[in-house]
């Protein structure tokens, strides 16, 4: 009999909340980027949950003196980085490392320069809840948003009800994240077949893919082996000897592991050219900068990658040992890698602007 | 007085300790260990000294170069039954769909199949190796590796193994 009563409460309970209906959201990217994709099974990717995290991505109301908004960090004409060394936040208190350019992400499982945040969801919180980034404002805008006319119907749209809460944000803006996919760049057509790269790029590529064998007169830069598939990103931490002794001890910090020390993720060269300054700390103003580092400017120590020691173009050389004319052919190839399709796509851009229009 | 400035050298003495040590602590680095996890029945986190205790075998491959490499450490399998996994004669059925992910502290993954670590169904032994030509392995290579025997690309040879993690393959 309680059994029963107990049956009939679930039903009216079940039968007292407001069915509601989203659409699914298509991610569409390439075949050759492969599904090793992460899409968190409470936070399934909607059209109404990623046009309420768009909203909240360009929101300056999250920030605790309303000027500050994701996007102003992540510019969308910059790849969504910045071009600052350090960015600037609540009362222009400079981040601690570079901004990273926004692209792919649903590809990525460990997130920041030291990989300690795991999952989008989780990764929002920590600039919405940095006293320097967006001034630890996160449960006083939850409530503010609420006081709101126009988002309580966005929640509402995208998780059923009008309640706004730090965990549906939190959910929305990595919905609006995972659209943010760049796989149209003259090197996507080259690899569907729709462009014919000039020698210099063709040249750039197969030494930025290629090992160099001097022995086989085998001429290359090596960087594959890091920033190497369709997607130029893996998920791997490297010392890529920017120092010996670092500042900033990367990913050491993280695990207490002596043999992390100086590690940092190996970042997305997708819109390199739009993202300088370059590395955690913005040290490199130009690609050519960057180009130089790795040719003549590698700075040994205990966690020096492996992959950058020994590695020459010259018999038992100790440097890379590019040309001046290799150099600048491997920068012609980065810079097939500059998506114009994405930093211009409306369905990124800021959707407050259309309103004061 | 006398006894005031005593309470006083008392208290910076005991204040300096105390600074001291918390800036020890943070400074310590944690031991490196191997993380033996997923579909196990024991959890195991092996340091060196975990590993120096279980017997040792030697194994041989072939570095980039071409040039025989001789380590020393100890089976997979081994370690793998200590940690309960599903070998043997258990492994059959649903069981040989399990892999195992190894994972370098770098972030470097690669796989292999159960049965490729099993000595039912395979002569060769891939090792967790602690040593090299009777040293401890080099900044880089170590503390551990694997080290797979009969391979024409070291790839799977994994430097600074930091997890072994046992999965059934979802298709
Ligand atoms: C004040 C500037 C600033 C603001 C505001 C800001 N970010 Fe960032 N963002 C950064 C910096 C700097 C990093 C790299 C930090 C690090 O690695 O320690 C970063 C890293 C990230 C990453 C990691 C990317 C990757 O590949 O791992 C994501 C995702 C991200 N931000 C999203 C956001 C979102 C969402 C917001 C708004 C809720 C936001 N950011 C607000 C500066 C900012
Ligand atoms: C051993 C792995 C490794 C190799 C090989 C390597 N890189 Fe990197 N690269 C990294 C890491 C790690 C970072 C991030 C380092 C940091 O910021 O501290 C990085 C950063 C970069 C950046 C800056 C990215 C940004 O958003 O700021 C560029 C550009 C770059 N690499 C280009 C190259 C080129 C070109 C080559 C070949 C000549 C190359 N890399 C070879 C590991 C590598």
């Amino acid at each position: 009999m309680f059994l029963v009563l107990a049956t009939a409460g679930i039903l009216i309970a079940a039968a007292d909340i407001n069915p509601f209906y989203t659409d699914p959201y298509k991610l569409e990217y390439p075949d050759y980027f492969g599904n090793r994709i992460s899409i968190p099974a409470d936070n399934p990717t909607t059209k109404q949950g990623v046009y309420l995290g768009r909203m909240l991505f360009y929101e300056t109301k999250l920030s605790s003196s309303k000027t500050i908004s994701c996007a102003s960090c992540h510019q969308q004409k910059l790849a969504f980085a910045d071009s600052k060394a350090f960015s600037s936040g609540i009362n222009d208190m400079p981040t601690k490392r570079n901004s990273m350019s926004l692209s792919n992400l649903l590809w990525v499982r460990n997130f920041f320069w030291d990989g300690r945040a795991k999952g989008l969801e989780q990764q929002a919180t920590f600039p919405l809840n940095d006293p320097h980034e967006m001034g630890n404002y996160l449960e006083q805008a939850v409530k503010d948003l609420q006081r709101t006319k126009e988002y309580p119907p966005l929640f509402k749209a995208a998780f059923g009800t009008t309640e706004i809460t730090v965990d549906r944000l939190t959910k929305a803006i990595a919905q609006f994240e995972r659209t943010l996919i760049s796989a149209n760049a003259p090197y996507d057509k080259y690899l569907r077949g729709e462009y014919k790269p000039t020698p210099e790029e063709l040249n750039g590529m197969e030494l930025f893919m290629n090992s160099p064998v001097p022995s086989k007169n085998s001429r290359g830069a090596n960087c594959a082996q890091c920033h190497g598939t369709p997607k130029m990103y893996m998920e791997l931490f490297h010392n890529n000897g920017l120092d010996s002794i670092p500042k900033d001890i990367g990913r050491e910090e993280i695990t207490g592991m002596e043999n992390d020390r100086g590690r940092f993720r190996v970042a997305t060269l997708r819109n390199i050219e739009l993202t300088a300054p370059y590395m955690h700390d913005g040290r490199f103003k130009t690609l050519e900068e960057v180009l130089d580092h790795y040719n003549e400017h590698i700075l040994s120590s205990r966690t020096l990658s492996l992959s950058l020691q020994d590695r020459s173009n010259v018999e038992k050389g100790k440097t890379l040992g590019l040309t001046a004319q290799e150099k600048s052919n491997i920068i012609s190839f980065l810079k097939m890698l500059t998506d114009t399709d994405f930093v211009n796509d409306p369905r990124f851009a800021n959707p407050h602007l259309k309103k004061v229009k | 007085m006398k006894k005031n400035i005593f309470a006083l050298t008392l208290l910076l003495s005991m204040f300096f300790t105390t600074f001291s040590t918390t800036l020890w602590a943070q400074k310590a680095t944690k031991e490196a260990a191997v993380k033996v996890e997923g579909e196990v029945l024991k959890t195991l986190s092996l340091t060196l000294s975990d590993l120096a205790k279980l017997p040792h075998v030697e194994a041989i491959m072939k570095d980039r170069d071409g040039q025989l490499q001789h380590y020393s450490g100890v089976p997979v399998f081994e370690i793998l039954k200590q940690a309960g996994v599903t070998l043997g004669k258990e492994l059959k059925g649903e069981n040989l769909t399990k892999y195992m992910l190894v994972r370098s502290s770098d972030g470097y993954e690669v796989v292999f199949s159960l049965a490729e670590l099993d000595p039912v169904f395979t002569n060769r032994v891939i090792i967790l190796a602690d040593q090299k030509d009777g040293k401890p392995l080099a900044d880089r290579v170590g503390p551990f590796r694997l080290v797979v025997p009969d391979e024409n690309r070291p790839a799977r040879s994994v430097l600074e193994v930091s997890n072994l993690i046992i999965r059934f393959a979802k298709e």
